[in-house]
């Protein structure tokens, strides 16, 4: 059973997150990130895509021409380009506000063909919102690092502006080629979970020089295969939860290039030491490509936000009877 | 219904052709075109061996959503080819290909997809689940009657127009159309 399914069934809620064609040109809406700020509003950052993505599931029938997943961007501009939208929702998930992100103080020419930040994650510390999300297109090689990237909202006429950007190092030695997907804890401050096994904790600062240090790194239970970073990790009871995804990347005969995503729901402490994680994985709606962005309590329930191949974006209204559920089926893991 | 009242509904069987069919229909309807492309995509796929309408159907919308987004030329013209596959004795694929190759002024080939087309336009056909463009047999014609005129067959082009004008009912566009292609050519 899907979580969209269970959590329906539970008297949950689905909200498609659409802008208006005009502006999107009809490509790929996805990974958004549900966060809700100081005046309890809720904020969705929707990541806009140039590109369609085609995978072919089933038996693989109607591949694109490049193989059964393949990224479609224009012919004529061969990059992958995001850009972010701030969007407000209002209790019923219906959006009444969007905003693409003014991002023109502080752009450089791209020197790489992924262009933009991507896959940012909204949060609110010390009264200052921050996207935090990766960017590979500042090396001619590609290399990913997180960026905090501080936002002005101005909400009497909903415009975002970037005002500072920050590139966060890897914690020493700094050589990594690629850093992404790192989980913003909710109630700490510039803390992230870097990784799920070993846990390491890494926490960077606001000021300048851009540092990050490694805050803690240990062995807490292992999970059935490696987890990379989804939603925020979210106060819930006495620790936190978080949504995290896992990859399984192959190549068909072809040698083309395929992939499948799924989900799992982690359990915290309050110390962050990882203590549970769900035994079996999950999907949202049955796609063989989702991506969890974001997560929000609201009211007693819990929001998802989540992406379904690329191509569309959901926010999930999941009730705390089955948070709870999960949790408790996240507790019964043994490694 | 609605995009979240369709989804919901679909998340028991999100393996459903007609559902994913429906649900991809909507987000056309509202111009998200890569989101239309993931669902018919997945209505394609699940209803290979048991919704052949479907899957054409879902195949040449596809075509048409990328041609919606521009410089996707590749792939229009791929999912025409993989529904011509797939019903091979339908028209509405070869239509959508001869006007692919017209956009491209490919005239040669522009003419035997619409010729092609032609073989298959005067069958009973059963109706699709949506408009793909295909306004009956006609638009074939229409096709043919243009690129021939680029291939030299100047004396077909005329009588094609002429006739289309006098003999079939058309929308505005292929009657302005057609006036004007006879006038050009100084018919």
């Amino acid at each position: 059973m899907n979580l969209v399914q269970r959590a329906v069934a539970k008297g949950g809620k689905l909200a498609p997150l659409v802008i208006e064609n005009g502006l999107t040109s009809g490509t790929g809406l996805m990974n958004p990130s549900v966060f809700i700020d100081d005046d309890g509003d809720i904020l969705v950052n929707l990541r806009h895509v140039n590109y369609t993505l085609v995978h072919a599931e089933g038996g693989q029938r109607f591949p694109s021409r490049f193989g059964p997943l393949s990224y479609l961007h224009p012919e004529k501009d061969q990059r992958l380009v995001t850009v972010n939208y701030i969007c407000r929702l209002n209790k019923d998930l219906e959006m009444t506000d969007y905003a693409k992100v003014d991002t023109s103080k502080l752009d450089v020419t791209p020197i790489w063909e992924f262009v933009g930040e991507e896959d940012c994650r909204l949060v609110q510390w010390d009264g200052k919102y921050y996207a935090i999300g990766v960017r590979r297109d500042t090396t001619s090689n590609g290399q990913g690092r997180m960026e905090l990237s501080q936002l002005e909202i101005n909400k009497e006429n909903w415009a975002v502006t970037e005002v500072s950007r920050m590139r966060i190092p890897a914690p020493d030695p700094n050589t990594s080629y690629c850093e992404k997907n790192w989980v913003p804890v909710l109630d700490k401050p510039y803390h992230f979970i870097k990784w799920a096994s070993p846990v390491e904790v890494v926490r960077t600062y606001p000021d300048l020089p851009a540092r990050c240090e490694q805050v803690s790194f240990r062995q807490n239970i292992k999970p059935p295969q490696d987890q990379r970073g989804g939603s925020h990790l979210v106060p819930w009871g006495d620790g936190y939860i978080s949504l995290s995804h896992e990859v399984i990347l192959f190549k068909n005969y072809l040698n083309q290039k395929d992939g499948l995503y799924y989900h799992r729901l982690l359990v915290w402490d309050k110390d962050l030491n990882l203590i549970g994680i769900s035994p079996n994985k999950f999907t949202f709606l049955d796609a063989r490509i989702e991506f969890c962005t974001g997560a929000a309590k609201l009211g007693e329930d819990l929001l998802i936000s989540f992406g379904f191949q690329d191509n569309a974006a959901f926010v999930l209204r999941t009730p705390k009877e089955v948070v709870e559920e999960l949790i408790s089926e996240a507790m019964t893991y043994v490694n | 219904m609605l995009i979240n009242e369709l989804i919901e509904s679909a998340s028991h069987d999100m393996s459903n052709p007609e559902l994913n069919f429906q649900i991809a229909k909507e987000y056309e309807r509202i111009n998200q075109t890569a989101s239309a492309v993931s669902f018919y995509l997945r209505a394609a796929e699940y209803g290979y061996a048991t919704h052949p309408l479907i899957v054409y159907t879902s195949l040449l919308k596809m075509s048409l959503c990328f041609e919606d987004q521009k410089d996707r030329n590749w792939n229009v013209s791929n999912y025409i080819l993989q529904a011509i596959a797939h019903m091979p004795t339908r028209p509405e694929g070869y239509f959508l290909m001869s006007r692919f190759h017209e956009k491209a002024s490919n005239w040669q080939e522009c003419y035997t997809m619409a010729q092609t087309g032609l073989a298959f336009s005067n069958q009973r056909l059963e109706p699709l689940p949506a408009d793909v463009l295909y306004a009956g047999e006609y638009v074939l014609l229409f096709e043919k009657a243009i690129s021939s005129w680029w291939i030299g067959r100047r004396d077909e082009a005329k009588v094609l127009l002429n006739n289309l004008l006098s003999t079939q009912t058309m929308k505005p566009e292929y009657i302005n159309a057609c006036i004007s292609n006879l006038k050009t050519i100084g018919a």
